[in-house]
This record gives structure tokens, C-alpha cells and sequence, in this order.
């Protein structure tokens, strides 16, 4: 658990207050671990893992085939992500879809889906790349 | 959708078919706090420290690599320049600790650990001369520790002495590691305005400046310039100059983006990112196929040097303009053995020293993993490094020499490494002497534009 500096003021003010003079090493160490408990169960959270958080954009690319979107939705759907865009291009043969995922709500986090999408690519013999969406609005939004 | 469908489609086709990767996230690690009389204790406190901060360094990076797609090349630990903490040792016990970083860096699972190192560009303390002394030992006796001495800069000049000292090194270096091709000589740089927060291997090290611990990171992508100079076509040189900053200005932002989450799961500060277009053997991951794509028949023709100011400045604007953390080099690195457009030109005839170093005064870094004949004097290399040192302290700019003496090997001959170090044929030196120049010794005064206040 990370705190930052203006949590760590927080906690010593109030230590300091609920001390006065009377402190001690043990009484010190009371007073200081029930700050932090508390503190932490009100307003800080664990150092955030953005694996998890957010939306990720799914790729797929191949042959066209039937039952490519139906395939990879349905195995979406087990991870209970939600869809909140999908186009789908056809260029000649060529199949190119492009999803916008929530992957918050999922089950799972971001490289077990990435495992399974890419072992679904293989049985389909056609490409998957799922990639945080914070890469795109790096390298193409000002 | 929020994002056009071009612009997902141009992200996988640079990651997937162009080569884009970030090279490196090199952890920075002070080692200030780990002398100890006793350099048995000295050395536990580096393996500790080093363990304690770098053990999760690759399986961070490797996170990261999945989250966003883009491979990171090399993961790497930088250290605080050895000879500042341990100033007191000799050159033996500089070579003991040399083996302890070379342990530590294979238990976290890196390949390079750059930091054996020492600033003496206005004169040298003991420890610093031990230091220098012990770098032949210590890189013919450890394979992943990397070395560079900074012998000039702007503010102070350039010290001779240092340079004739390091052109014996790195003849020493080359003989002690002369079954392997000399290998030791590519991890020793000798610097002139050596930047501190370098990420890239071999020539970084932890600057005094520098935080406790901070991660930095250098871009790479010469395959998508490459491949966005050629999609361009015949175009003027503005609209050139705005194909290479928009593709530069993508990597960087993927590149810091990158870097900071690499940060962000080891707790401690993002530090900067390197602009720098640094190219591999790989095909198309090349600078000289770039500056060839840009118009010149091969690299050494009449142009090239222009081409690659056009180039660096570029790339600088546009990192600028996608980072507010840019530092280290940021320019392009034209190492001779990592890019196989170089390789060719040098076989071909076409690129001499002379037009590489003329390269190097408008581009970073310098001359850079360049294989000469094993019997070219010391006095000569150290007239090479005193050129090179040369340009950058009037240029206000970062140069270095990274050259490989390769021992009983001679023009037409080549050495050979594999992986990122790649491959050198070895060039001719202009058989003139320097000697009464460079055994002069002293220091060259600092130029006209040191006094800047």
C-alpha cells in the first residue's frame, strides 16, 4: 500500500493531536496503526494496477471466414466485458475487425484475456492483438 | 468509435510489421550509500541493494510489454559512476566489485549493467585513476558490466592526460579479450559531455544529480521512419521533415507512456526519455537505410551529412513537442556494427572514419562500434578520441568514442558478436602519426563558449 505525501500529513497531524504529551514508543505505535487502518479504509486504494482498469481496443485480422465476429464476441462474453464499440471492415478477403473493450467489469485481468483471445486466434487461424487503450490515445491525440 | 479506424490499423502495422519496439527501461540505482571500509561488506551492500531494487525490473517490463503490445527490446540497470563511491579502493578491489555486479546483473536476469565508470575531464582523484587502471581486468573478467569515462566537456576542456590513458585501455582491453574478438572494447565508451541520465548501455551510468532510484527509457523505431520516408515519396524537404516528426512524435509518446507505467510498477520516479533513433542489425531497423531512403545513393556519399542533421533535428522537435521529460542523448545513434545499412556501406568502400566522424558533429553519439586494425598505435586511437572529444566540446554536444582495435585482425577482416552488437568490418586508420601531438599531455582549455554567464 502507497500513501502520498499529503496522506502521510494527515495521519502525523492527527497522531500528534490524539498524543498531546503523553507519548510513548508503544502508544506511538497504537495510535499510528489505527490512523492507517482507518485511513485506508476510507479514502486510499491499494497502488493502482491499470492492467485491469479501463478499456482495451481488440484488433483481428484474416481470412474471411462465417463466424469470425460471432466467435470472438461469444468469447467476449464469457469474461463479462463489455462491448462498447465494434466496426468491421472486409477488404477484398481480407477480414479486419476493431472492438472497443471495457474490461473493468471482467473476471478475469487483462493477460488471461490476452491468453485466451490469442489461443481462439490460433484455433481460428486468423490474427487477435489486444492492447490497453491508453497506447492509442498516447500516440494519436494531442 | 473514438479513434479512427486508420489510426488502430497504423499502431498494430508499426508494432507488427515495423520493428517498432521501445530499446530499453534502464533502471537507475544510486550505489552512494554502499562503500564500506571493508570491501567485503562494500560488496554485499551492492549485490543487496542492487537485487532489492532491480529483482522485479524484467517481470515489470515484460507487464508492460503485454498491457500495450509493444515489446521492450533490453531491460537494464544503470549504477552511480563506480569510482564516486568507492574512491578510496584500488584497482584490485575495483575489479572484485566489477565480479559482484557481473553476478548481480545475471541473478535479476539482465543482460548489460552500465556504471563502471569515471568523470575526469578536469583531472583525476585516486580512486579515479584506480579505477581506469582496473577496466581491462574488470571487462576481460566479467561479461555484463559496461564502461565509460568521460575525458572532456564544454565547461572544463578536454584532458589529454585521460585520453592518452584511455586509448592505452582500450588497446589493453582488446588484448585481454582477444579470444572473443576484443569483445571488452564494446562495453567501454569514452566520453566528451557525457549526458547523466542515459539509458543506453554501454555509455550510461546513474548521474550524481540523480535521484536515489529513477527509471529511463529510449525509443527506437528507425523501421517506422524508414517506412514513412518511403511511403512519402518524392516530396520537398519540409513535408519530409513533417512525415519524420509525426511518426517521431508517435513513438515518443508510446515511449514515455511505456516508461512511466514500467515506473509506476516499481514505485519509484520516471526519470526521461531518449529520443534517440537507435537502430538494430535486424533488416529495415536501419538509420542507413534512412538517410538512403532520404535521397543518397549510399551512406558516405555527398549529402549524407545533411541528410542526417535534417533527420536528428527532426526527430528532436517532435520528441520535444510529445515529452516533457526528453534528456540522455536524444539524436540518432550511427553505430557501425548495429545497423546492417552501415555494415554494407563500410564493405562497399564507401564510408570512411573521416565521413563518419564528420557524421557525428551533427548527430548524436559519435564514433560509434567501429572495428580498426589490432596494431593501430594508441596514439592514434587517442588522436581519434582527441578529434571526437573535440567536436563536442566546441559543439556543445554529447560525442564518444566506442572503438574496437580488434586484436591480430586487419582491413578486410571483420569481428563478430551476434545478437544487438552485431557485426563490424574492420576499417583502415589513416596511417599518420599523432604522437607528438597527443603525448603533449596537459589539458585543452575550455572554448570561447564555456563563458556563457
Amino acid at each position: 500500500m502507497r500513501f502520498s505525501e499529503d496522506e502521510l500529513r494527515k495521519i502525523t497531524l492527527n497522531a500528534i493531536e490524539e498524543l498531546g504529551e503523553k507519548a510513548s514508543p508503544d502508544l506511538v505505535k497504537k495510535v499510528i496503526s489505527r490512523a492507517v487502518s482507518s485511513q485506508s479504509s476510507n479514502d486510499i486504494k491499494p497502488a493502482g494496477n491499470s492492467a485491469t482498469e479501463g478499456r482495451a481496443i481488440l484488433t483481428a485480422f484474416g481470412m474471411n471466414k462465417p463466424g469470425i465476429v460471432a466467435a470472438i464476441t461469444n468469447e467476449i462474453s464469457k469474461y463479462e466485458c463489455d462491448i462498447q464499440d465494434l466496426t468491421q471492415k472486409l477488404m477484398d478477403d481480407f477480414f479486419t475487425m476493431i472492438m472497443i473493450l471495457d474490461i473493468s467489469t471482467s473476471n478475469l485481468d487483462f493477460a488471461q484475456i490476452q491468453e485466451n483471445m490469442s489461443r481462439l486466434a490460433d484455433e481460428m487461424k486468423i490474427k487477435v492483438y489486444l492492447q490497453h487503450e491508453d497506447i492509442f490515445r498516447a500516440m494519436h491525440r494531442i | 468509435m473514438n479513434y479512427e479506424f486508420d489510426e488502430i490499423l497504423e499502431t498494430i502495422k508499426m508494432t507488427e510489421i515495423e520493428h517498432f519496439d521501445i530499446r530499453t527501461v534502464t533502471l537507475g540505482i544510486s550505489l552512494r550509500d554502499c562503500f564500506d571500509p571493508n570491501i567485503n561488506q562494500a560488496k554485499k551492500n551492492v549485490y543487496n541493494k542492487i537485487l532489492r531494487y532491480g529483482k522485479n525490473h524484467v517481470k515489470y517490463a515484460r507487464e508492460i510489454e503485454r498491457q500495450y503490445g509493444i515489446s521492450i527490446a533490453n531491460k537494464r540497470v544503470s549504477i552511480t559512476p563506480l569510482s564516486i563511491p568507492f574512491d578510496a579502493y584500488n584497482w584490485e578491489q575495483f575489479v572484485e566489485i566489477a565480479g559482484v555486479l557481473d553476478k548481480v546483473a545475471e541473478e535479476i536476469g539482465i543482460d548489460y549493467l552500465a556504471g563502471y565508470s569515471a568523470l575526469v575531464q578536469k583531472g583525476f582523484t585516486n580512486g579515479e585513476r584506480e579505477l581506469i587502471k582496473s577496466i581491462p581486468y574488470a571487462l576481460s573478467q566479467t561479461k555484463r558490466v559496461c564502461s565509460s569515462v568521460n575525458v572532456g566537456t564544454t565547461k572544463a576542456g578536454i584532458n589529454m592526460d585521460a585520453v592518452m590513458m584511455m586509448a592505452n585501455v582500450i588497446k589493453d582491453t582488446a588484448e585481454k579479450t582477444k579470444e572473443r574478438d576484443s569483445i571488452g572494447c564494446a562495453k567501454l565508451v569514452v566520453f566528451c559531455n557525457v549526458p547523466e541520465d542515459n539509458p543506453f548501455v554501454a555509455g550510461a551510468f546513474h548521474g550524481v544529480s540523480e535521484p536515489e532510484i529513477v527509471l529511463n527509457v529510449g525509443i527506437s523505431g528507425p523501421g517506422v521512419v524508414l517506412d514513412a520516408i518511403r511511403e512519402a515519396g518524392n516530396v520537398d524537404m519540409n513535408t519530409l521533415s513533417e512525415v519524420i516528426k509525426k511518426t517521431i512524435f508517435r513513438i515518443t509518446r508510446a515511449g514515455e507512456l511505456m516508461g512511466r507505467n514500467v515506473a509506476d510498477k516499481h514505485g519509484v520516479p520516471f526519470g526521461i526519455v531518449d529520443i534517440s533513433l537507435a537502430p538494430t542489425p535486424a533488416e529495415g531497423d536501419s538509420i542507413a537505410d534512412i538517410l538512403k531512403a532520404m535521397g543518397v545513393e549510399d551512406v558516405g556519399a555527398p549529402g549524407t551529412t545533411a541528410a542526417l542533421a535534417m533527420l536528428n533535428d527532426s526527430v528532436k522537435k517532435a520528441g520535444l513537442m510529445a515529452s516533457s521529460s526528453v534528456g540522455g542523448m536524444s539524436g540518432s545513434f550511427i553505430p557501425v556494427s548495429e545497423d546492417q545499412g552501415m555494415i554494407d556501406a563500410v564493405e562497399r568502400g564507401n564510408l570512411s572514419i573521416e565521413k563518419l566522424e564528420a557524421m557525428t558533429a551533427v548527430c548524436s553519439v559519435g564514433l560509434d562500434m567501429i572495428a580498426i586494425p589490432g596494431d593501430t598505435p594508441a596514439t592514434t586511437i587517442a588522436g581519434i578520441i582527441a578529434d571526437e572529444s573535440a567536436i563536442g566540446m566546441i559543439n556543445d554536444k554529447t560525442t564518444a568514442v566506442r572503438v574496437i582495435p580488434a586484436y591480430g585482425k586487419g582491413v578486410g577482416e571483420s569481428v563478430d558478436y551476434g545478437g544487438l552488437l552485431g557485426k563490424a568490418p574492420i576499417m583502415s586508420v589513416r596511417n599518420l602519426c599523432s604522437k607528438n601531438f597527443v603525448m603533449r599531455g596537459g589539458k585543452i582549455p575550455a572554448p570561447m563558449r564555456s563563458l556563457t554567464n
